[in-house]
């Protein structure tokens, strides 16, 4: 079931068009809004949000329509904005108590939760401190907790790694990981950095110029066209090249250990193909797997190589 | 130490939500818990009752002094419940705490839509189920009911004070509808101030550059209105008849009086309470007061501005800032 469904969606401000006829399903799960920078990944989360209002097309959240029904579906988002945000003068604890106030939690019952989601994000020990002294990784954290505080059904992180060092950006993942999987939240992350989605996200939505580019399972867009498989040998061995010719496959690459080759089948049909040739000309085989191309290779392959966007690895 | 909080892992939040229709009552609460958690607040709103306080130390005097006088000797109480005017300690109460309620309003509201634009808190407040108008309320709410507050308990305190001990002096029949000519004023003149601080607060993102525009505004306005005042006295108070120039000039001088902060909320006040005011503690004087002013267009000109101001703040309260 989708998250949330996008319909020839076009938003403009003034003369400029963000996102131009986009069209999209956001499924249930992690899910990544990849694009560079400007490309209209959180012009299509203030939408989605109602923040902005399109010019052109429909989206729906949760079942719910952008247009009509803004204040119910901010009910059950959770923004983590790309800026540093706080209401000035608060404590940790304060501040997301008073976010999920402003969400509809009696005091009491936003206060425990304020505590509960604060140790959940790493902030128990700090949740005491004025929220202005933090670092920049406690503010990305105390976002994401004042996102959380109300139990949102789908949360809308905007680069959630912004500003952190390698620690803080590898915490954070965890983090978003951790809530995104088996927690029932649905988290959208909008980022343009390739390793930050590929890390947390099973789905992916790429994004330039305001224009959907490619969309799909992670898995299946790193997937080569017709299933080349890699192999990987203990030592070189010359003359399996020849032996894997002879039955049947195509050489596609082979630098030293590492052979790309390609046959009609399935890979369980191929590998009894694979051990033969191996066997006839005496390798010993270490891996064997379907070969796959990196993210980037996938989303250059997306958006063309010529003048496309550039991401951030 | 482990942290108190055994079970770290994330749940979801099943509990109840309160309807929407009180989400702008959150946020005015918020905005009064942070102001009063500052000391100056306290400060001014105990300042607030000066002029009360100083009325019933005058009173308390005059009545040791009459009950120590000498026999047939004239009683100063008397003579002084006689001078005063009721209702017009009310307004001297009104006017001197005008001040202090700028204070209030600088400390409670100047801040309010500044900081949080600072802080981008708009984008927290907004990606909630939170609407403009929630906002706005919520924000002029939380600095219209501590000013009032400030504004309203020490009168209504010196109004019970006055009922209590001097109803057979003329307290009650000097206005019966004094209560409820009070009840109309005092959240006038709160909602003028929060309106405007609230206006001037969303106009910066820095509540310090808010606060300073408005003082500036209220005091150059204050500054002319007491320069009408001079003007006053001296047309009023010359030696001999008061030249017909002098008469032709007057009506002119006492509108200007009013054309500031100060001066609409103090017509306001001697408008609905029917009074030019007289002198202050009863003290006798040959001062004459500005006449008060029409009602209707006092109360015109401060809703039109209150009215502006809260536009303007509504077409500044954004959570989207679109760079072109």
């Amino acid at each position: 079931m989708a998250v949330a469904q996008i319909r020839n969606l076009t938003v403009r401000y003034g003369s400029f068009t963000a996102l131009r006829d986009f069209t999209a399903d956001i499924p249930e799960g992690a899910v990544g809004l990849l694009g560079p920078n400007g490309a209209g990944k959180t012009t299509l989360l203030k939408t989605m949000l109602g923040f902005v209002k399109p010019a052109g097309g429909s989206a729906s959240v949760l079942g719910l329509d952008v247009q009509r029904d803004e204040r119910r579906i901010r009910q059950v988002i959770g923004l983590m904005p790309e800026q540093d945000c706080h209401i000035p003068g608060m404590s940790a604890v304060q501040f997301v108590a008073y976010a999920g106030e402003l969400a509809g939690m009696p005091s009491a019952q936003a206060l425990r939760r304020a505590h509960e989601v604060l140790e959940y994000c790493g902030l128990g020990e700090a949740r005491y401190r004025n929220v202005e002294t933090y670092s920049t990784g406690m503010k990305q954290r105390i976002k994401l907790a004042q996102a959380l505080v109300h139990g949102p059904k789908l949360l809308l992180l905007d680069e959630p790694t912004n500003g952190l060092d390698p620690a803080g950006r590898e915490d954070m993942l965890e983090l978003v990981r951790s809530v995104s999987h088996g927690k029932g939240v649905n988290v959208l992350i909008s980022s343009h950095l390739l390793p930050d989605i590929e890390r947390v996200c099973d789905y992916v939505i790429v994004v330039t110029t305001g224009q959907l580019r490619a969309t799909g399972r992670i898995e299946d867009l790193k997937k080569l066209e017709g299933q080349p498989l890699d192999i990987e040998l203990r030592e070189e061995c010359p003359g399996f090249g020849d032996r894997l010719i002879e039955e049947g496959f195509r050489v596609i690459s082979a630098k030293a250990l590492h052979w790309r080759v390609q046959a009609p089948g399935t890979p369980e049909e191929l590998l009894p193909r694979v051990m033969r040739a191996a066997g006839a000309a005496g390798a010993q085989i270490r891996g064997f797997g379907l070969a796959e191309r990196s993210l980037e290779e996938a989303f250059l392959a997306a958006v063309g190589p010529q003048g496309g966007p550039q991401f951030h690895v | 130490m482990s942290s108190p909080i055994a079970d770290l892992s994330y749940r979801h939040y099943e509990g109840v939500l309160e309807p929407p229709r009180h989400r702008w009552w959150a946020i005015a609460k918020t905005t009064m818990r942070q102001a009063f958690r500052k000391k100056v607040m306290w400060v001014v709103s105990a300042s607030s009752a000066w002029y009360y306080l100083g009325m019933v130390f005058v009173m308390f005097v005059l009545d040791q002094i009459a009950a120590n006088r000498a026999p047939n000797a004239p009683d100063p109480m008397e003579a002084f419940l006689l001078r005063i005017v009721w209702k017009d300690q009310f307004l001297h109460g009104f006017g001197f705490g005008q001040i202090l309620f700028l204070l209030g309003a600088l400390i409670l509201g100047a801040g309010t839509i500044a900081n949080d634009t600072r802080a981008n808190a708009l984008l927290v407040y907004l990606s909630k189920p939170v609407t403009k108008r929630d906002y706005l309320l919520g924000k002029w709410f939380g600095v219209f009911l501590p000013l009032l507050a400030i504004m309203l308990i020490p009168s209504l305190a010196f109004f019970l004070f006055g009922l209590m001990s001097y109803r057979e002096k003329g307290f009650v029949s000097q206005d019966p509808l004094l209560f409820l000519k009070l009840l109309l004023m005092f959240p006038l003149g709160a909602a003028f101030h929060a309106s405007l601080v609230i206006g001037f607060s969303s106009m910066f993102n820095q509540g310090r550059l808010a606060g300073a525009t408005y003082a500036a505004l209220y005091f150059v306005t204050n500054f002319f209105t007491q320069a009408m005042v001079v003007v006053h006295v001296n047309l009023t108070m010359g030696r001999g008849e008061t030249s017909e120039a002098a008469k032709a000039a007057l009506p002119i001088v006492h509108s200007l009086y009013y054309a500031s902060v100060d001066g609409l909320n103090i017509g306001m006040a001697k408008a609905i309470l029917g009074t030019a005011g007289s002198p202050y503690f009863g003290i006798p004087s040959r001062m004459q007061m500005v006449p008060a002013p029409p009602l209707l267009p006092v109360l015109a000109i401060m809703v039109g501005l209150s009215a502006l101001m809260l536009f303007i703040a509504w077409r500044r309260i954004r959570a989207v800032e679109v760079v072109g």
